[in-house]
C-alpha cells in the first residue's frame, strides 16, 4: 500500500532529457533523505531525551557516556541536519536558476519556500535541546535577532514565556522540534511532490 | 509513450534509490568522523563573548551588526523570495534551463544575493572575536 502511495506522488512518466543529472544534481531528493534520517535518529534520541531545564543537559550525557552508539547517534542527528539544511539552500538556488518557480508552477515555489523557513525554524529550535551554553547563547541570540524583526516581539513571547532555557520555552521548542515542524515538513513534502506531478503536461519539467 | 518521454518505473525511480542509498551511506560514514559538540552546561550567568547565534542565522546577526534597521533588508529579501514567480520577467518556458537569456538579470541578483549572505556567514564565523570586534581568523 505505501510502495503504490509512493509511486502515486510521482509522475508515470517523465522527459527522458530532463533525467540528466546536471538538471536537478538530485539536491531536492537528497534533502528528503536527510529528513527520513532525521526522523529515523531523532525518533531514537526521544527514548533518552528529557525536556526540562534541569534534566535536559544530565540526559544529553548520559546518552554519550552509557548508552551504546548514542554519542554516534546524535552525531549523526546533527550531521543530517546542518546537511538538509545546506541541500536544501542549494536546491532553491537551483529551482531560481533554472527558472523552474515560474508560473505555472508557483504554487509549488511557495510550498517550498514555506519548506525552507519550515526547515530553518526546524534547526533553531533543535538547537536550544542539548541546554549547553552552546545551545542557550545561540538561542538567546536568534531570538534577539526576531525580537528587532516587525512582530518580533509578540512572535517571541510566544516561543519563550518565560526566558530561553526555561521550563516554558524549552517545552515550546521541544513540542515544535519533535512533532509540530517535522509533522508539517512531511506534509508539506508529500504535497510538494505531488504538484510535480499535477503540473506534468503544462510544462515539460521532471 | 509519447515521444521523449520514459517511464518512471524504472528510468526515475532507479536513480532515486541509488541516490537515497549513497547519501545515507555518506552521512553513516561521516557521522563516525564528525562528533556532535558538547560544551558545559547552560548557564545565564556566565555570558561568553562573542555570543554568536546558529550558523545558519550568522549572515543576519552580522548584518544587523552594522544597523538594526538592516533587520527590514532581511524581511524584504523574505518577500521578495516568496513572491519570485509574479516578480519574474517574461513568458512561461518552454522547459526549465539553466541561465535562461530572459532572466539573466534575475538569476545574477539572485547569485549575488547567495554570494553576500556567504560571505556574511564567512566573517561571522571566522573573523568575528570578543565584542563583536574584527579579529584574524587563525
Amino acid at each position: 500500500m505505501i510502495k503504490e502511495f509512493l509511486k502515486h506522488l510521482f509522475p508515470r512518466a517523465v522527459l527522458e532529457r530532463n533525467l540528466t543529472l546536471s538538471y536537478t544534481f538530485c539536491l531536492g531528493g537528497l534533502a528528503f533523505t536527510c529528513l527520513i534520517l532525521l526522523v529515523g535518529s531523532g525518533g531514537l534520541l526521544l527514548f533518552y531525551y528529557q525536556p526540562t531545564p534541569p534534566a535536559a543537559y544530565p540526559s544529553i550525557l548520559l546518552l554519550e557516556s552509557s548508552v551504546w552508539g548514542g554519542r554516534y547517534l546524535r552525531s549523526l542527528h546533527r550531521l543530517a541536519s546542518h546537511t538538509f539544511l545546506v541541500l536544501i539552500m542549494m536546491h532553491t538556488l537551483r529551482v531560481v536558476l533554472t527558472g523552474a518557480y515560474e508560473k505555472p508552477r508557483q504554487m509549488n515555489w511557495v510550498i517550498g519556500c514555506a519548506l525552507f523557513f519550515l526547515a530553518v525554524f526546524e534547526g533553531y529550535t533543535g538547537y536550544l535541546l542539548p541546554m549547553d551554553q552552546l545551545a542557550l547563547w545561540a538561542t538567546q541570540t536568534g531570538m534577539e535577532l526576531l525580537h528587532i524583526m516587525p512582530l518580533g516581539g509578540a512572535l517571541r513571547s510566544v516561543l519563550v514565556p518565560d526566558g530561553v532555557g526555561e521550563a516554558m520555552s524549552l517545552l515550546r521548542f521541544y513540542v515544535l522540534h519533535i512533532l509540530m515542524i517535522p509533522g508539517a515538513l512531511l506534509l508539506l513534502s508529500a504535497l510538494h511532490f505531488y504538484r510535480i506531478r499535477k503540473n506534468k503536461g503544462v510544462l515539460p519539467y521532471l | 509513450m509519447k515521444r521523449g518521454y520514459v517511464k518512471s518505473s524504472p528510468h526515475f525511480f532507479r536513480p532515486v534509490k541509488v541516490a537515497f542509498a549513497l547519501a545515507v551511506l555518506l552521512l553513516l560514514a561521516l557521522a563516525f568522523l564528525v562528533p556532535a559538540p558538547l560544551q558545559e552546561q547552560a548557564n545565564l550567568a556566565r555570558v561568553p563573548n562573542p555570543v554568536k547565534s546558529a550558523w545558519f542565522l550568522l549572515w543576519i546577526q552580522e548584518l544587523v551588526s552594522y544597523s538594526k534597521y538592516l533587520i527590514y533588508l532581511v524581511v524584504l529579501l523574505a518577500a521578495s523570495f516568496v513572491a519570485l514567480p509574479w516578480l519574474a520577467p517574461g513568458t512561461p518556458p518552454e522547459g526549465a534551463t539553466w541561465f535562461a537569456k530572459k532572466r539573466r538579470a534575475l538569476d545574477l541578483l539572485a547569485l549575488a544575493v547567495f554570494a553576500a549572505v556567504l560571505a556574511l556567514t564567512a566573517v561571522a564565523m571566522y573573523f568575528r572575536g570578543a565584542n563583536w570586534q574584527f579579529v584574524a581568523p587563525f
